[in-house]
């Protein structure tokens, strides 16, 4: 019994000298294995305890279950110290948060699909739908059926590419109405996104590819008041809330009464100084409009007395151009890592 | 149109304000492209020349002196050496702001010199137009009188652009006319009434034969006893503000009354018409003509002439011939005012290549109306040159008056939103020219157009023209409420979410040119090209792409989409296309593995899964332009909707791609319409895994070992998933390793590893058995 207890003091001290010598936790579990574990010193002594006389054994055994706990607590302290220091030294450290980001792999939509998206969604939330249609076409749905025969003077602001007898490259996406309006009776709501061709030169400000949004509204008790309210809005929309809308009388054949459609300059917001945006004017052209000629529904059986709507084609690059100030439109086409990134 | 304001005054006292006239017409349909403003001139006056004498001390210097209304003669020296006795000129007295210099008093070689002669350079005139020297004014006009004033040099010029549908308003007098309703203002119109009243001397009428029905109106008018010469300085400086180079008296009177009336003239030499007939007809197979250009054309029967009994004399609406041109000599002459069919002269000017600016009015067809007022103005203007005119011969159909449109009142509010009373839309109406009478108790209007309007047919035609006068701005904006329809938009919004998907994949979306400069046996050709680069419509997309990868130098991730065309037989067959990919710097794995082509693919499906709804697989094909090792089919289920592979370095480096690039090109026409995902409850038991170390002859594709073992476990297995793959020595040549991991599972009950094992040794057996696999060790 006396050499069982000196064994336990000696143990505890040996172990208590160290613990404290222990510099991390892997020390601190070796020393538990070395003493508590299933071979360690104190399991041997409390297997000793078995060969004692049974009226000693259990106050050996008290004796040792001490001497175990006591060395539990001071591993578990220890254990705590180590946590807490390296909470303290996770808490120590500091970076710059300034240093620049590592870029996200975000990919982007062209500025030409995101005025194009925008538009459509505007008209959507107005009860429109989306149509697309076919960038070849036929003379039919690109002139005659939209009141321009051959002899007709305006045919010739439709410089196009032709690609057989009766068929072209769409100079405009008008021909979506008069699809559109042979396919379902009124009402009619559509906006029509579509690329167009032109045999225009090339230069700063003219692409013989560009884009166009295509707007028709047909039903009873449409007017030409509900073309300013929808087209104002949408520039406010895509320009913000001090945007104006100016309406000029001009002339389409599909149209009737027509007009040119003008928008605040977002470079200049209207000053009428120099702008290269402009030229001045302090207004950017957005695009042609008018109510639906009525030789226009007649063609495609609508009864023009009781049935009154309008259209409206617009640019977007053009728009893009003035929205995004970029100083040449043929960026919009070019391999230009830089425009897409900066726009993005 | 070059539109000096001082000539629209004559007819309508608009404000001399060039920015608020622009903006005014512009607002009635008219742009302004531009303002040609003219210079500030003050203090010079017209001027009598009393005496010329020589320069006492100066041989090439002369002294005149000049009445300017002062109680004295001013004394002017000057080096011009046109200057007489009995001239009247333009004089900057001391004072005096020009252009470019200010008047001052001096003293040239001993004579004090007050003030200048001036030339019309001077007068910010184009110099080359008018006389060397000092400009030469009308004796008519008072000494002292203020030249800027008198000729309206302080009047800026608009350069006016005019719709089509507008030819009366390519005309000073149309303009004044749009302005005079829009201000309310009164229009001044001077008198169309033809001073021609008598018959001509035996032999000398003109005599017309309108052979073709191209032309509706021919008035030919018959002058004598004229004098070719210089025009009055009041015409010729119009003209020149207008853009208009005078020539003389004669050309001089044609240009100016087509730029006031807009009805285009041509005088003929009368004693060159053979015959004394003039006949309108087609020109004769090869018929050779000398225009006034000095150009010898050859005709053809698609040309409208003009000619005589002999020979062709002019091109119908374009181009007099030098034939019968008016010489110095010239005394008599005829005048043609004319109508021609617009669509007719268009085609003749295209195909001639020749465009003038009396062509620009006939091709936009002219009111027949115009004829008569034409010849007016012309004879007007020639008898106050000392002409004599005879009356003037209409040849056609009389301008018959349009019938009368019934326009309801309630119409212009029904298109415009705008309620107008009836008396207002009658004021608007009959200010641009209209008879309006009020029909039906008020409600109704019955509207006859002006003869010079041939653009006025219909109802809405009208409500356009009451809305111009208004005020295009005065229409209150208004919101419709949009009636339900069942329009889909579904194409549209496939395309977006891939867009979208593609953005979110980290691709950045291009636009690039869908003419290109060559395409495959089916492709589509354009007939007119702009250039040899674009010539042809793109097929795919992926040319477009790999110039991209090209352009942009570094590797990128982009993607389009877009119309791709081919011709199959008569038919064009058009459809939508999706591309994507990426450039990379070159390659750096062993031949076997291509961890790009497995990002790329991972993209494709999770775009597929996205848009459809469905798994894509990809099978091994070869596509032209593709790596022939590194291509495959994109198929769901058992529909190919596109390719995805690495591009042909062949072709990569022909297009100087620094390294390869990847492309996956998606038919988006062939996908079928997405599928909503079922949620499906997983089993709520532990699952285990084995992975598989298997060898297998090259040939063997994953797709085949994981197929084969989800078969041979059936639902135990929830996935199988190749990870890894191997070719080396150890191996064996022809061979390679391929990693599996199986997981297994119960529905039911907890699978065991007893379960697990047997199902690793059926798997075994029967990949064994159909490929040869066996197990690496
Ligand atoms: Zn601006």
């Amino acid at each position: 019994m006396t050499n069982l207890a000196e064994n336990l003091r000696d143990l505890q001290q040996r172990f208590t000298v160290a613990a404290e010598a222990a510099t991390d936790e892997r020390a601190l579990e070796s020393l538990r294995v070395a003493y508590l574990g299933r071979n360690g010193e104190v399991t041997k002594l409390r297997r000793a305890i078995g060969e004692l006389p049974a009226h000693e054994r259990p106050q050996a055994g008290k004796a040792v279950n001490d001497v175990v706990a006591v060395m539990e607590e001071r591993l578990r302290r220890r254990l705590e110290n180590f946590d807490s220091r390296k909470v303290a030294s996770e808490l120590a450290a500091s970076i710059d948060v300034t240093f620049p980001a590592i870029p996200a792999a975000l990919g982007s939509l062209h500025p030409v699909r995101r005025i194009i998206d925008e538009s459509c969604a505007y008209f959507r939330r107005h009860g429109f739908a989306v149509v697309v249609g076919a960038e070849a076409e036929s003379d039919y749905y690109n002139f005659d059926a939209l009141n321009i025969p051959s002899d007709h003077p305006s045919r010739e602001s439709f410089d196009s590419f032709r690609l057989s007898d009766g068929m072209l490259l769409r100079p405009h996406t008008s021909a979506m109405q008069i699809r559109t309006m042979q396919r379902h009776r009124p009402p009619v709501a559509i906006v029509a996104p579509g690329k167009c061709y032109r045999r225009d030169a090339v230069d700063a400000r003219h692409l013989f590819q560009f884009h166009q949004v295509e707007g028709l509204l047909v039903a009873e008790g449409i007017h030409f008041g509900h073309l300013k309210g929808m087209l104002t809005r949408l520039c406010r929309q895509l320009f913000g809330p001090d945007q104006n809308v100016r309406f000029r009388p001009s002339y389409f054949p599909f149209t009737e009464p027509s007009a040119e459609v003008d928008t605040t300059c977002p470079k200049c917001r209207g000053a009428r100084g120099p702008c290269s945006m402009c030229g001045g004017s302090g207004w950017i052209e957005l695009g042609g409009a008018g109510m639906v000629h009525p030789c226009v529904l007649r063609e495609v059986g609508y009864e023009p007395d009781r049935y009154s709507g309008w259209a409206f084609g617009f640019g977007v690059e053009r728009l893009g151009l003035a929205r995004y100030e970029v100083d040449d439109i043929r960026r919009f086409v070019a391999s230009d890592r830089d425009f897409l990134t900066q726009l993005a | 149109m070059l539109v000096p304001i001082s000539w629209l005054r004559e007819f309508v006292a608009v404000p001399n304000d060039a920015q608020a006239v622009a903006d005014r017409l512009a607002m009635l349909g008219f742009p302004v492209a531009a303002i040609e403003r003219r210079p500030r001139i003050a203090g010079v006056v017209v001027g009598r020349i009393a005496t010329v004498e020589r320069h006492p001390n100066a041989d090439r210097l002369l002294v005149a002196r000049v009445d300017v209304a002062r109680p004295q003669a001013q004394t002017i020296a000057t080096a011009a050496t046109n200057v007489a006795a009995g001239q009247t000129i333009a004089v900057a007295t001391i004072g005096a702001t020009l252009p470019e210099l200010t008047i001052r008093a001096r003293t040239m070689r001993g004579v004090a010199s007050e003030g200048m002669m001036i030339s019309a350079g001077e007068l910010a005139l184009p110099a080359p137009w008018f006389e060397d020297g000092i400009m030469q004014l009308d004796g008519s006009l008072t000494p002292g009188t203020d030249v800027v004033e008198a000729f309206g040099l302080d009047g800026d010029v608009l350069d006016v652009e005019v719709t089509p549908n507008r030819p009366d308003a390519m005309a000073i007098l149309g303009l004044a006319r749009e302005l005079a309703a829009s201000y309310d203002l009164p229009l001044r119109v001077p008198s169309f009434v033809n001073p021609g009243r008598r018959e001509e001397p035996p032999g000398a009428r003109p005599a017309v034969s309108v052979e073709s029905p191209d032309c509706e109106r021919f008035v030919a008018q018959r002058f004598d006893g004229l004098r070719v010469g210089p025009a009055p300085a009041w015409m010729r400086i119009r003209l020149a503000l207008a853009g208009q180079r005078p020539i003389n008296n004669l050309v001089d009177v044609s240009n100016y009354v087509m730029l006031e009336t807009g009805q285009p003239l041509h005088f003929y030499d009368a004693g060159e018409i053979a015959g004394g007939r003039l006949i309108v007809r087609d020109a004769h197979d090869g018929e050779r003509l000398i225009t006034l250009d000095g150009v010898e054309r050859a005709l053809s029967p698609r040309a409208l002439v003009i000619a005589d009994e002999a020979r062709a004399l002019g091109l119908a609406g374009l181009m007099g011939g030098a034939s019968s041109e008016v010489t110095p000599a010239t005394t008599a002459i005829v005048l043609e005012a004319a109508n021609f069919n617009g669509p007719r002269i268009r085609r003749m000017s295209a195909a001639l290549g020749l465009r003038t600016e009396a062509s620009a009015r006939h091709e936009k067809s002219l009111a027949p109306a115009l004829t008569d007022a034409g010849a007016a103005r012309a004879s007007q203007l020639l008898t106050d040159f000392g002409a004599t005119a005879y009356r003037p011969h209409a040849f056609g159909a009389p301008a018959a008056a349009a019938p009368p449109i019934a326009l309801h009142v309630a119409e212009v509010e029904r298109l415009l939103g705008l309620a107008l009373p009836a008396e207002r839309i009658v004021r608007h109406l009959r200010a641009l020219g209209c008879e309006a009478v009020v029909t039906q108790n008020g409600t109704a209007l019955s509207v006859t157009p002006p003869p010079w309007r041939r653009d006025l047919a219909i109802a809405a035609d009208l409500v356009e023209e009451v809305a111009r006068i208004e005020g295009y701005d005065r229409i209150p904006e208004a919101l419709p409420s949009v009636p339900a329809h069942a329009i889909s938009s579904a194409a549209f919004q496939l395309e977006n979410a891939i867009a979208l998907a593609l953005a979110g994949l980290g691709y950045h979306e291009v636009v690039t040119h869908s003419l290109r400069r060559s395409g495959g046996p089916a492709a589509v050709e354009v007939r007119n090209p702009l250039s040899e680069e674009h010539r042809v419509l793109r097929e795919s997309l992926a040319p477009g792409l790999i110039e991209y990868f090209a352009g942009a130098g570094e590797p990128i991730r982009v993607f389009e989409i877009g119309r791709v065309f081919a011709r199959d037989g008569d038919r064009l067959v058009e459809r939508t296309g999706a591309a994507f990919g990426f450039s990379v710097d070159g390659p750096g794995e062993p031949s076997w593995r291509d961890s790009a082509f497995l990002r790329l693919k991972g993209d494709c499906e999770a775009l597929l899964r996205r848009v459809t709804g469905a798994r894509a697989a990809v099978t091994p094909g070869s596509v032209p332009g593709f790596h022939p090792g590194k291509t495959g089919s994109v198929t769901l289920g058992d529909r190919r909707v596109g390719v995805i592979g690495a591009v042909d370095p062949r072709r990569a480096k022909a297009c100087d791609l620094p390294g390869n690039a990847y492309l996956c090109l998606i038919d988006v026409d062939a996908l079928p319409p997405h599928r909503t995902p079922h949620y499906r409850v997983r089993s709520k038991f532990p699952s285990t895994y084995r992975d598989l170390a298997l060898t297998v002859d090259t040939a063997v594709a994953a797709a085949e070992i994981e197929e084969a073992i989800a078969q041979v476990l059936g639902s135990l297995c929830t996935e199988v998933r190749a990870f890894d793959e191997y070719r080396g020595p150890q191996v064996g040549e022809g061979r390679k390793s391929l990693a599996v991991r199986v997981t297994l599972q119960r529905s039911e009950t907890t699978i065991t590893d007893e379960e697990a094992d047997d199902a690793v040794t059926r798997v075994l057996d029967a990949l064994g058995e159909r490929f040869g696999a066996t197990i690496r060790t």
